[in-house]
């Protein structure tokens, strides 16, 4: 059965048509267009597909759409150059090919509003479903790190 | 693909369960999407827990801890008083999938899953968990000790959801829960323990290694930590049974059992010296 609903991506309302098996990965790629969301392993192990509902992290590639309904989506696309995290991701070069990053960026702002100083332990625990095949993991960390310092500095 | 019915009740879900052909429960859905893509799920309809209020409450009442089905397995993982009224049980729950899986996976989809190798099983037996099934029928209780009867079959039936784990306060002592993976980190558990030491009682739980989560207890008056090791394997060996699969044969799984309960049993033995 066909459903509409509204889906609050970075701000903006989109009114989508949605099928009971839609996953959200799909509507926010195909119908509102932000790309910045990746299908990667398809069962919430690597990240790439990674959103924020209400803040919280969700793997798109196992969410129905539907039940997203007036949820408030984040994407990579909604975070702007200055955003603490972005800025650290590159200025530290925390990206080879680039495929996973939007992910990681996302899963890392979820950790410094929960958890504003975190310890490298807590970090690594925090991006442990996220994989990066070019390796760039040390350069993540850094980023991670350097982005909670300019965020809350000490 | 299923139908997906959204009631706004329990008794609306229910009520859907006795009547429409094929149900099944959706909670979190992180297991069943995966089961999906995997080919290996059959539904006919989807009777989904998402919109129904109350179902994410964690209720503490007189030492027992009543937790709704929805509620998600990063709250079991992070809640104070969940970690304050049965630690263990918030370490098996930080234990699985990853933070951002354990936003959306619920805890009674967890367990209604039935998977022989998820970890909160494992803590909930030691624990002596309680699970509550609704149906058109009304309430039943179930001891979690006896809800997993085959391998990946529970004792819910058909037109039954799971609609609330009640944990028992953890008893003073000490708790541990160790589990080991063969392929890497995020994957299924090849080996999982808990074990709970409380009096003279050993108390424990094992995932993985047998077609169905496995509890067994022994007596640990007057044991040292070797002792209580030796006393600990002697009680899992009539238990292993292990599946062998891509992540070991039988032989390397029974080894890795027991290496898993020896860390949880001496991990625990020092909680204990130090307490």
């Amino acid at each position: 059965m066909t459903v509409r609903i509204t889906l609050k991506v970075n701000g903006v309302d989109h009114r989508v048509a949605v099928e009971d098996d839609t996953l959200l990965l799909d509507v926010l790629r195909e119908q509102v267009g932000t790309t910045s969301v990746r299908e990667g392993c398809g069962v919430g192990a690597c990240g790439a597909c990674t959103v924020l509902s209400g803040g919280s992290s969700v793997s798109s590639c196992l969410a129905l759409a539907r039940r997203y309904d007036g949820a408030e989506i984040t994407t990579a696309e909604g975070l702007d150059e200055n955003d603490a995290v972005v800025s650290s991701f590159v200025e530290c070069g925390a990206a080879q090919c680039g495929y996973c990053i939007p992910g990681f960026v996302l899963m890392s702002t979820e950790l410094l509003t929960d958890n504003p100083r975190p310890t490298e332990q807590e970090i690594t625990d925090h991006l442990e479903g996220n994989i990066c095949r070019c390796g760039t993991y040390p350069e993540i960390r850094r980023a991670v790190a350097t982005a909670a310092q300019r965020r809350s500095p000490a | 693909m299923p139908t997906l019915h959204r009631p706004d009740t329990l008794d609306e879900a229910v009520e859907l369960l006795s009547t429409v052909d094929n149900p099944m429960v959706y909670g979190g859905g992180t297991a069943i999407q995966i089961l999906i893509k995997q080919g290996i799920l059959f539904a006919d309809n989807f009777v989904d827990l998402a919109g129904i209020p109350g179902l994410r409450e964690i209720t503490p009442g007189a030492g027992v801890l009543t937790v709704g089905p929805m509620v998600s397995v990063r709250r079991m993982e992070t809640d104070q008083r969940v970690r304050a009224h049965a630690p263990l049980a918030a370490e098996a729950y930080h234990q699985v999938a990853n933070p951002r899986v354990r936003n959306t996976a619920s805890a009674g989809g967890n367990i209604a899953h039935g998977d022989y190798r998820l970890d909160p099983p494992t803590a909930l037996l030691v624990l002596d968990a309680t699970v509550l099934a609704s149906s058109v029928r009304g309430t039943r209780e179930i001891p979690v000790r006896e809800f997993f009867v085959d391998f990946q079959e529970t004792a819910i039936e058909h037109d039954e959801l799971v609609s609330g784990i009640r944990i028992p306060a953890q008893p003073p002592g000490a708790g541990r829960f160790v589990k080991n993976s063969s392929l890497g980190e995020n994957d299924w558990p090849c080996a999982s323990a808990s074990v709970l030491v409380t009096g003279s009682t050993m108390h424990i739980g094992l995932g993985a290694v047998a077609p169905t989560p496995r509890y067994v207890a022994c007596d640990a008056t007057g044991l040292d930590d070797q002792g209580a090791v030796d006393a600990a394997l002697a009680a899992i060996e009539p238990e292993l049974d292990p599946i062998p699969d891509v992540r070991g044969g039988v032989a390397y799984k029974r080894r890795l059992a027991r290496a898993t309960v020896e860390d949880a049993v001496r991990a625990a033995w020092k909680d204990l010296q130090h307490a």
